[in-house]
């Protein structure tokens, strides 16, 4: 019984202890942020600042403070000035990402939320701004489903899918560089999506698929993969691995030789990539969803110049998709004088981006049956030293625009249901 | 006097989660993290089932936690749209995986039982990380949601209105915790006291400790894919790493915050994870070091904490 008792007054005590703690906590910042004027609108940042997307996350946050910059020295939103809420939603923690988008809609009360870099996330936090009724962009989260079979009214997204890039790279593959491609890819839901919707276009093309192999997620030695793709003997190797995986993959094949042997691509890369791998595996041909070394298009020096300014290096596609995302909330919320959920929504179907916010060559545009936006892309190989820039890692053989790629909006499975 | 003390503390808990959803808000909470608070404090509290009142540490208990989840999402996802019968399926589905994995593992002690059961835990999360047109795979299941529960003369929306929810979630709790309760104070929780404090004496009375404990962790089991499932309404949403042993030991931490062996312990301990996690990852990048630091203060300075339950049951 003593035993029992004692539980009991630690219980107690602990209980009150706590309470104070819990209590002293909540004190603690956001009596700070409420004081302010009511006047400001507040836009939701939840993407990943800790784990293996930080980089890319980072990135596009930059790009949202510069194009909340922009706006609000142009006279902000429906006449409200804008401010950023920024919450870290983890790389790999849906949960804590979900409950950051609830934290951020019902405690922050933003009125637009931006998010995410991981696809899983993407997707659940589409959920909670539908059930919330808040207008939510997803930069660059690449699973087809966003815009497919999972896609809300409320959620748009400026990045690609895997159909798009599949129907983008396929042509230039089996026309110049081979008819006989091997896949290797990643095996989860983006690398699968991407091998499926490269299979499909590829086939479509006219090439054949000689083989495709999935490796788990953090693989480190990709020998067993290499000797099998050697062994179909195909005219290209097509590497669809992102991150650490993508690094670690092309390096080794290039310790292998198959460079030497075969043709190397992929379809999306990233400029974080590149800029990870050492000078000799920065080789073959890739799709990039946006490039900063476009000297004809207008007002991408001074993007440019903007971001080095903020961050000491080039933008990434990374850096405009959060640049995009923010700008075409702007735009349709001034289009529609209003900033409820519904008329902005509308707004931003068929919004198209004026130059100074799609700094690309063709006029990107949000497709109003499944909100994806239409973009182009760059195609071309990357080199070992940039000529002029050190950065310039890149070099755009063609670009190609959205109409050219975009799989009919039947295709993607997307209904969208507005409330009544 | 203790007790009267005791009864106060718990009224005065209860009477602050009754209200929570009205008095939160003042302090920049907001309904959602409330529901969260008590969804894992059920899985604390359960975790501290076994390990607080019958001395065995799970450190496997996601499994239980996501087969409620999946059980309950895939239900009103593939068979019938209803959160009862997603919620009672979640439950069945659990205390089925923890009878079958309890009856494999009961014989082992302190590290190789936590050591084990991580082990069946990750079986769980490959399953469902690789099964993806069943679970969704890495993308998590979606395209369902938590149904408005239907009383037969009345709806009440727990789809659109938060509170409700909260409220749904606070009865689940209520239920739980005096099922735990009145199953600790039974003979049944005599005994698994007993095994606590000294299992080779209660195996000297007759008592047959492994099927105590294998009772036991089906008990906590069952309480644990409660809270999973609950979890899956929350956001409606569910994805693999709901199995991962990282949740397992988020769920231990808990319990080791709040205070192992005493009832309420966990749900305070949850209460301070989900808050401080919530309120300093806002402010710093480096949030998981301050939480991590807190716990290995928490365990340096409450003396039952994990090494010492590992290390009592080693010296036996």
């Amino acid at each position: 019984m003593g035993k029992l008792q004692a539980s009991l007054h630690v219980r107690r005590r602990t209980l009150l202890k706590a309470g104070v703690a819990a209590g002293a906590l909540q004190f603690a910042s956001p009596f700070i942020i409420r004081a302010r004027a009511a006047d400001i609108l507040k836009v939701g940042v939840d993407n990943p600042l800790t784990g293996v997307y930080t980089a890319l996350g980072k990135n596009e946050n930059f790009g949202v403070e510069l194009a909340v910059e922009q706006i609000n020295a142009k006279g902000g939103i429906v006449g409200r000035q804008v401010q950023t809420v920024v919450e870290d939603s983890t790389s790999d923690k849906t949960d804590i990402a979900v409950q950051k988008a609830r934290k951020l809609i019902q405690s922050d009360k933003v009125d637009f939320l931006i998010g995410n870099v991981n696809s899983s996330h993407a997707i659940a936090i589409a959920q909670v701004a539908a059930e919330l009724k808040t207008i939510h962009i997803v930069p660059g989260g690449h699973a087809d489903a966003i815009t497919g079979a999972s896609c809300q009214w409320t959620t748009f997204r400026v990045c690609n899918t895997g159909a798009m890039q599949g129907n983008a790279m396929a042509g230039p593959l089996v026309n110049k560089l081979g008819k006989k491609i091997y896949i290797i890819a990643q095996d989860y839901a983006f690398g699968h999506a991407l091998a499926d919707g490269l299979t499909k276009a590829a086939t479509k093309a006219g090439g054949t698929i000689v083989g495709t192999d999935f490796f788990p997620l953090a693989t480190t030695d990709y020998s067993a993969v290499l000797i099998k793709a050697r062994a179909a003997n195909p005219d290209v190797l097509v590497d669809l691995a992102a991150g650490d995986d993508g690094i670690n993959s092309i390096k080794q094949a290039v310790q292998f030789g198959l460079d030497k042997q075969l043709k190397i691509a992929g379809m999306q890369q990233e400029l974080e990539v590149v800029e990870g791998l050492p000078v000799e595996a920065r080789i073959g041909s890739w799709l990039f969803e946006w490039y900063w070394n476009q000297p004809n298009v207008p007002h991408v020096a001074e993007f440019v110049a903007a971001i080095r300014k903020k961050t000491g290096k080039v933008p990434t596609a990374r850096t405009w998709f959060g640049f995009a995302s923010m700008w075409s909330y702007a735009l349709a919320a001034n289009n529609a004088k209003s900033i409820e959920a519904v008329k902005v929504a509308h707004a931003l179907e068929g919004l198209k981006l004026p130059p100074e916010v799609a700094l690309m060559p063709s006029e990107p545009y949000f497709r109003a049956e499944d909100h994806q936006l239409v973009p182009s892309v760059f195609i071309g190989h990357e080199q070992a030293k940039g000529t002029v820039d050190p950065e310039d890692l890149f070099v755009v053989d063609q670009v190609v625009a959205g109409k050219d790629f975009m799989p009919p909006a039947s295709e993607t499975g997307c209904k969208l249901v507005y409330p009544t | 006097m203790k007790n009267l003390e005791g009864r106060i503390g718990t009224i005065i808990l209860w009477l602050l989660l009754l209200t929570a959803p009205y008095w939160m808000p003042l302090f920049g909470g907001y309904t959602g993290l409330g529901t969260r608070v008590l969804v894992l404090a059920l899985a604390a509290m359960s975790v501290n089932f076994l390990l607080g009142f019958t001395g065995v540490l799970s450190f496997g208990h996601a499994a239980f936690f996501g087969l409620g989840a999946y059980g309950a999402g895939m239900t009103i996802k593939y068979i019938y749209a209803s959160t009862m019968l997603g919620l009672a399926i979640g439950v069945l589905v659990g205390i089925l995986g923890a009878m079958i994995i309890g009856a494999m593992i009961v014989r082992l002690r302190g590290v190789y039982f936590a050591m084990v059961t991580i082990a069946f835990g990750q079986v769980f999360y490959f399953v469902a990380f690789r099964w993806s047109s069943l679970t969704g795979g890495d993308d998590g299941l979606t395209g369902w949601k938590r149904v408005p529960l239907d009383l037969g003369v009345t709806q009440i929306d727990i789809l659109h209105n938060d509170i409700a929810f909260y409220y749904l979630v606070l009865v689940c709790v209520a239920v739980c915790s005096a099922a735990m309760a009145l199953l600790l104070r039974s003979p049944f929780g005599r005994t698994l006291l007993a095994i606590r404090e000294n299992e080779r004496r209660a195996r000297f009375l007759g008592i047959p400790v492994d099927k105590h404990i294998w009772m036991s962790f089906v008990c906590s089991a069952a309480f644990c894919s409660v809270a999973g499932a609950l979890y899956a309404y929350l956001d409606n949403f569910v994805d693999p790493r709901a199995f991962r042993w990282e949740q397992s030991g988020d769920f231990v931490i808990m319990a080791v915050l709040g205070g192992m062996r005493s009832f309420w312990g966990p749900l305070i301990g949850a209460a301070v994870f989900v808050v401080l996690q919530d309120k300093i990852s806002s402010v710093t990048d480096y949030w998981m070091s301050i939480l991590g630091l807190l716990f290995v203060l928490a365990v340096v300075f409450f003396p039952r904490g994990v090494l010492g339950v590992v290390k009592r049951k080693q010296g036996l």
